[in-house]
């Protein structure tokens, strides 16, 4: 849901203070030109009200910074731009994808010369996208300056800058050449909108083509195919339709600097231990928690920046496997993470900041198997990973080698997936097999080329008589490497008297015999 | 034919989620059970280990527990839950585990210390025993899981006599009522829930191959009793042939 604020032509107030109506409502802003401003509306629902309610109270905002000004709410941000162009006073359009296109239907076709796209009815719009002319310099109507101004796309377009024929540079007029102004009939309902502008076939070739075919609306362009608006008038003709259809290209560009997620305290005194920093933690994590709820954000990585009383920075980050904003998850994970990797000295200054991403809605599956929340799953591993230290903790991974030893783990993240009900179980299950880690060496007799005794140096590991035996299975690798990771072994599996089940092997260059684990 | 004071006795139990206590037959056709995916147990155990309660897998060294654990885990990421394993010890083996059919991906592997546990100091091994308990007991509480095995197969039952009695207990409380099988596996009985059941396992290795260069482990013949919870009844005992073959390398 987007909203488009613009200053009436003949209006009082400044763009600037049309900018600061729309960001009290909402960080994400940018300014099109001098007099207009876009902004994101999503999740204003929850703290105003229903769509009507969010633009009257953006019109009242605007009033009380000094600002007569147009607003109109639609679900795509180039319906939100038309409609305010086209409509005095507040418009509210449905929000549903397929009704932009129904939205601006009615409205007549030169109303797309004033998309930002084409340079049109943008006053002082100058290619850095920034560097802005203010109205008084603009001129009353705006268009002999913003055609001057014309050259690379901006960054606040609604269409990527790529098309020449879409963003066209300023078209190289011939000298006396007069300029012809189109004026297309006006749509279905003329005295809703206001007057549409004319249109100059220098700049608005495809335009003044369109209307040469004899659409009228933009529901005429937005019920012709698209892929053969494609094929004859290239990039420029999809980008009209998308718009006729009340498509944005790329998605809103917020001007100005992101706004940074952090909260700090100075404390009176140092603190000393983490039981007392718990309670500066909890404070920062509310206050963190709720600028995070307000700009509809979650925390995807959080940085603690303890400065310490020996004057030295005890700096901790902190990566979050989904975006969250819980107070309490937020404060544990620090406090967990601090728990594993304590301050040398007493506490100071304690800084919270927090890398955002947009929250995300988890809607969950009627078929697949429920997983733990993110927040809950990110505590968990925490938790863990402080108890038993973070490389202790996560998924085994499979290693590309033949080398059994090998082993490595990767981070625990399971996705949810429908239960596959093609797979059975095995008829029989396959031995399972406890490897020691830390293999254990062993002194084996050999009789006739097999193990005939097998001898532990672990005094509570079982040795004796081999009762069966099976092997040699040679395996070896990385004999090529420098760094001395190789292995060539022979592997036997023995069983010795009492039933115990070992695996052994015997590396072949030096001879020596441990136990790679048991079978069980 | 309950009174209404038994009734309402039992309504005043269940509301405070202590009816888990109560002496009283259950039906194992309405008892919720993770399957083991070994079609012989499941049949002992009436569908599977009981879920919201803490069973055993008790054996010695080559008894099969560790064949059972891992056929209950690759069940239960066949049946695209998710599992934990608090390996106390650290002697988990992926690449076997996934060879039996073990998901990696939706294992949560909790490794212990990497120690010798035949040699290991007693401080040592007791530290390590209680960083697992207290692990498996987090996991337990955050819920979600299809299965959590704690595996402490390797440590002396000795070990476990000198924690606190509360401390089983205390694990089954947690457990109670969820949807989460919880799976204990070391060498003795040791703390199941009253629901719970614990399966004794012995194990022969069955040798194929009839000339010394052909000979091979063909598996484990592995026999189990169900010992079925505080109403005493003992499940029947039966045998599950592992015929697969054992491949090192």
């Amino acid at each position: 849901m987007y909203a488009c604020l613009i200053r009436e032509p003949a209006g009082a107030g400044t763009g600037a203070a049309l900018e600061t109506a729309a960001r009290a409502c909402s960080p994400r802003v940018a300014r099109i030109g001098p007099d207009a401003v876009l902004f994101d509306a999503r999740g204003l629902t929850r703290a105003i009200g229903p769509a009507s309610d969010i633009a009257r109270e953006v019109a009242r905002l605007a009033a009380d910074h000094g600002v007569e000004a147009r607003v109109a709410i639609a679900g795509s941000m180039t319906a939100a731009w038309l409609l305010a162009r086209a409509t005095p006073g507040v418009t509210v359009a449905p929000f549903a994808r397929r009704a932009q296109a129904a939205a601006v239907s009615t409205l007549p076709l030169s109303w797309l010369s004033t998309l930002p796209d084409f340079r049109r009815g943008v006053a002082g719009w100058s290619n850095a996208g920034a560097d802005f002319v203010g109205p008084a310099e603009a001129g009353p109507s705006g268009r002999q300056n913003s055609r001057q101004a014309s050259g690379a796309s901006g960054g606040a377009g609604f269409s990527r800058p790529h098309a020449k024929a879409v963003g066209r540079p300023t078209p190289r007029r011939r000298k006396g050449a007069r300029t012809r102004h189109y004026r297309l009939a006006p749509g279905p309902e003329p005295g809703v909108f206001g007057e549409p502008p004319p249109l100059v076939p220098d700049v608005d070739e495809h335009l003044v083509t369109l209307a040469r075919w004899g659409l009228r609306t933009l529901g005429d362009l937005a019920r012709l195919p698209r892929a053969d608006l494609h094929a004859r008038l290239g990039p420029a003709g999809v980008r009209l339709h998308q718009a006729a259809c009340g498509e944005d290209a790329v998605p809103l560009v917020p001007a100005g600097a992101a706004p940074r997620f952090l909260e700090r305290v100075e404390l009176e005194w140092p603190v000393e231990g983490l039981e007392p920093l718990s309670f500066v933690l909890g404070r920062l994590c509310d206050a963190l928690s709720s600028s995070l709820e307000r700009a509809n954000r979650g925390a995807v990585g959080l940085t603690t920046r303890l400065r310490l009383v020996t004057r030295e920075t005890h700096a901790r980050a902190l990566r979050l496997p989904a975006p969250m904003r819980d107070a309490r998850v937020l404060r544990t994970l620090i406090q967990l993470d601090l728990e594993s990797h304590p301050p040398a000295a007493g506490i100071d200054v304690v800084e919270i900041e927090a890398d955002v991403a947009p929250a995300t809605i988890v809607q969950g599956s009627l078929l697949a198997r429920a997983m733990p929340a993110g927040e809950h799953l990110a505590t968990l591993l925490a938790r863990l990973g402080a108890l038993m230290g973070e490389s202790r903790v996560g998924a085994p991974a499979p290693v590309d080698t033949h080398d059994d030893r090998a082993v490595a783990m990767t981070a625990f993240a399971p996705a949810s997936r429908m239960p596959s009900s093609g797979e059975s179980p095995p008829a029989a299950p396959a031995p399972g097999f406890r490897r020691f880690r830390l293999p254990i060496a062993a002194r084996v007799s050999v009789s006739r080329g097999l193990p005939a005794r097998v001898q532990p140096s672990a005094r509570g590991l079982p040795g004796g008589l081999v009762v069966a035996a099976a092997g040699p299975w040679r395996s070896s690798g990385r004999w090529w490497s420098l760094a001395g990771d190789g292995w060539d072994r022979d592997e036997w599996d023995v069983e010795v008297a009492g039933g115990h089940l070992y695996r052994l092997s015997r590396d072949r260059a030096s001879g020596q015999w441990v136990i790679e684990g048991a079978v069980d | 034919m309950a009174t209404p004071a038994l009734k309402h006795l039992e309504h005043l139990l269940q509301t405070r989620r202590l009816d888990g206590t109560l002496l009283k037959p259950w039906s194992q056709d309405t008892r919720p059970a993770a399957p083991t995916g070994i079609s012989a147990l499941d049949e002992a155990l009436g569908g599977g280990l009981a879920r919201g309660e803490l069973s055993e897998l008790v054996g010695a060294r080559s008894s099969g527990r560790t064949s059972a654990l891992v056929a209950t885990l690759a069940a239960a990421t066949r049946r695209s839950g998710i599992v934990a394993l608090v390996d106390a010890c650290d002697r988990f083996d992926p690449v076997s585990a996934a060879e039996a059919g073990v998901a990696l991906d939706r294992v949560l592997w909790v490794r212990g210390p990497s120690m010798t546990v035949e040699m290991a100091r007693p401080g040592l091994l007791d530290r390590a025993v209680r960083q697992a308990l207290r692990a498996f007991d987090l996991i337990i509480r955050s819920g979600g899981f299809d299965v959590v095995a704690l595996d402490v197969a390797d440590v002396p039952p000795v070990f476990f006599r000198a924690l606190p009695a509360a401390t089983w207990m205390r694990l089954a409380r947690a457990n109670e009522g969820s949807r989460t099988a919880c799976l204990l596996v070391g060498a003795a009985p040791m703390g199941r829930s009253a629901r719970g059941v614990t399966v004794r396992l012995e194990a022969r290795a069955r040798w194929a191959g009839d000339s010394l260069q052909s000979r091979r482990l063909g598996g484990l013949g592995v026999e189990a009793t169900v010992g079925q919870g505080r109403l005493g009844r003992d499940g029947a005992a039966w045998a599950v042939g592992a015929e697969a073959a054992c491949t090192p390398a």
